[in-house]
């Protein structure tokens, strides 16, 4: 059975060091996450910046579009507010001339002529303020405009020193053969002026609106390329994502796993080491121990046949062996009592742990005492002796390390939980410092049942050692040990 | 007078047969049986009906204690002496309560033994010095841990005689008859005397005499 035992733990031992090729792994995906960040970063900056880009870029032409289009608009606005003034000056004059010309009385002549003469200040004023014409075609038809007004206010110049005959006699044909073709020229000239005017309106118009087109493309452009790399990015990490929860999740149950195997193999150790104390008790005690008390008996025998005869040196002899197997015996009675109390198999639990309360006091100065309301035999084996272990053990550390002068321990059974407890007056130490073997022994006998373990212990104010075990009543959970 | 017919019951043959040979040397001692385990012993007794049974208590199939339980319920007659390797109060109360007269230990010198078997045919109790001597160390330092008074004192004068007599395994019916009192008075005071004592067994208040030195 020992054997069998052996054999099993070292698979379990086995499952457990092949648990390590897997933990290799998880160092390169650490490598591996590495890279990944990078990536996530270049991902998400790029996001970023392409946005920003964007953003700045998309102001920026607007302003562009925005100032050229007022630009284009003023220009256009102003142009033609000239060429009307112009136009309209040109009629005016036209008007003041034909009236100069036939006006006989020589004083409304007059006040014609000074208003031709403001008239063609105006005009002067008007083409000044068209401004110089930047390009062709503009530029050389304002300059024949220019020019062709020039002519017509020189052509103009001789009527004003004509007196009132001359006037009446020649004033019509000049203003039929002169004023009225120039002027019908220079309109003409002024139409066309407007025309290319209203049609660089329109190539400016045409110009914002390609500024326009071609921001739209490209914030069409920039917006594809974020979605793009959004979507990238989005994509790899919640890959990334997805692994490593994979990972952390094969990660816990491998984790889970091999404490339950731990736990196995320290419970099967624990019950393989009972059961190896037990055989071990039961041999001294039933073997050695009687074969030594028959050896005794035996001896008297053969003291009370040969006595008399003996001489007083045999008899001192024989007095000594006696003596020695007497001890003998005892030595072998204790020894099996300290590996496995035959009380406990043999008279259940409270008797054992009485027996070990009395031990204890006898040793130490502690007085121990036992207090329970449990019947005979009714706890099952793997119960009696994780209980009868843990008082020892919690027993041994109150002798080792407390200085405590009494030492309670409780049993009582609070519907499906057994609860165990030791208490003592001693001084106390520092739970959280301190986790001796003893305690860890304790907490494994007590796992390994499916118990609860608590301790509370204060500098100077005592230690009570607080087991919760469940139990649904006798034997249904039992642990065959 | 008639020889004390004995069973002797343990698992071991050099034992067994030590101990017959001490026996048998003894004037008025008659080993009539032997058995290597508990339920023969049984069955031996039943077969034998003998004066005494002297029982180891480690014992394969039925256990010493079992098996004085079950010998002692069909012959009330035969006397058990248990002769055990156990010194703990334990298995002494145990033993008692299963009707033992005497408990030693297998250690204990041969006259302990001859004078265990004499006491217990006469319905006396008995205990080998180790024992008493433990069982009285124990409640000593138990009393004087305690601090606690000695409930000893509580009882009057005939109830202690009357503890002795019933420690000494005499039966109400003999303690009246000794001490010339009604049944019923005997019973009375055994009640009271258990209830002061906080007893609450027969075996349980042996127990307390043997520790008291009341008997041995």
């Amino acid at each position: 059975m020992t054997t069998h035992e052996t054999a099993k733990s070292s698979s379990t031992a086995d499952a457990v060091s092949k648990e390590s090729p897997n933990r290799a792994d998880g160092r390169s995906s650490d490598r591996l996450s590495f890279s990944a960040r990078v990536t996530l970063a270049l991902g998400f900056g790029g996001l970023l910046a392409i946005m920003a880009l964007a953003g700045i870029d998309g102001i920026r032409v607007l302003r562009q579009i925005i100032r050229s289009d007022n630009m284009i608009r003023r220009q256009f606005l102003s142009e033609n507010h000239a060429l009307n003034d112009i136009r309209s000056e040109l009629y005016l004059s036209g008007t003041y001339v034909r009236d100069y010309l036939l006006e006989p009385d020589p004083e409304r002549a007059e006040s014609y002529r000074a208003s031709l003469k403001e008239v063609h200040g105006e005009m002067d004023a008007a083409m000044k303020s068209y401004g110089q014409p930047p390009v062709a075609p503009q530029a050389t038809h304002y300059a024949e405009l220019a020019e062709q007004l020039s002519r017509y206010w020189s052509t103009l110049d001789p009527i004003f020193r004509w007196d009132a005959a001359q006037r009446r006699a020649e004033g019509y044909a000049f203003l039929r053969d002169e004023v009225f073709p120039r002027r019908a020229a220079m309109l003409e000239l002024a139409s066309r002026i407007e025309a290319i005017n209203e049609q660089q309106l329109n190539e400016g118009n045409q110009r914002v609106d390609q500024l326009l087109s071609a921001l739209q493309t490209r914030l069409g452009v920039t917006l594809l390329a974020a979605l793009l790399l959004g979507l990238g990015t989005a994509a790899l990490s919640t890959q990334k994502i997805l692994r490593l929860e994979a990972q952390a999740q094969a990660q816990y149950r491998e984790v889970v796993e091999a404490r339950g195997q731990l736990k196995e193999l320290s419970t099967r150790l624990v019950q393989a080491q009972e059961s190896e104390r037990r055989v071990l008790s039961r041999e001294l005690h039933d073997e050695v121990g009687q074969a030594l008390s028959a050896a005794l008996v035996e001896l008297r025998n053969l003291s009370s046949e040969l006595g008399p005869s003996l001489t007083e040196q045999s008899n001192g002899h024989l007095a000594a062996v006696k003596s020695l197997v007497e001890n003998s015996v005892r030595v072998v009675r204790n020894m099996a009592l300290l590996l496995r109390p035959s009380m406990l198999d043999d008279l259940g639990l409270v008797p054992a742990l009485r027996w070990q309360a009395r031990e204890v006091s006898k040793r130490t100065s502690i007085d121990v005492s036992v207090a329970t309301e449990l019947g005979p035999d009714e706890l099952p084996d793997a119960y009696k002796t994780s209980i009868y272990r843990v008082v020892q053990e919690a027993l041994n550390n109150c002798a080792r390390h407390s200085q405590a002068k009494t030492v309670r321990v409780k049993i009582r059974r609070e519907s499906s939980r057994l609860i165990l407890s030791i208490q003592d007056d001693g001084q106390g130490f520092d739970v959280a410092q301190t986790k001796g073997l003893g305690l860890l022994g304790i907490q494994e006998r007590v796992a390994s049942l499916g118990g609860k373990c608590e301790i509370h212990s204060e500098l100077g104010g005592g230690t009570i050692l607080a087991v919760e075990l469940p139990w649904n009543d006798v034997g249904s959970s039992e642990v065959h040990a | 007078m008639k020889p004390i017919r004995i069973l002797l019951a343990d698992d071991h043959t050099i034992m067994r047969g030590g101990l017959r040979l001490l026996l048998e040397r003894q004037a008025g001692f008659s080993v009539v049986s032997e058995a290597s385990d508990g339920r023969q012993a049984v069955e031996q007794a039943e077969a034998t009906k003998p004066d005494v049974a002297v029982l180891d208590i480690a014992m394969p199939n039925l256990s010493g204690i079992e098996a004085a339980a079950r010998i002692s319920e069909i012959l009330p007659q035969t006397a058990i002496v248990i002769l055990s390797m156990h010194s703990d109060e334990g298995y002494v109360l145990r033993a008692l309560k299963a009707g033992a007269k005497a408990y030693l230990l297998k250690d204990s010198a041969e006259s302990d033994l001859i004078q265990a078997i004499r006491a217990a045919s006469n319905g006396k109790a008995f205990f080998s010095p180790e024992i008493s001597r433990i069982l009285v160390e124990d409640y000593v330092r138990e009393m004087g841990r305690r601090g606690a008074e000695d409930s000893y004192q509580l009882l009057t004068p005939r109830e202690r005689e009357i503890l002795q007599l019933l420690a000494e395994g005499k039966s109400n019916k003999d303690i009246a008859t000794q001490l010339n009192l009604s049944l019923y008075t005997v019973e009375t005071h055994r009640r009271n005397l258990q209830e002061k004592l906080n007893l609450h067994s027969l075996a349980e208040l042996i127990l307390y005499a043997v520790r008291k030195g009341i008997i041995s």
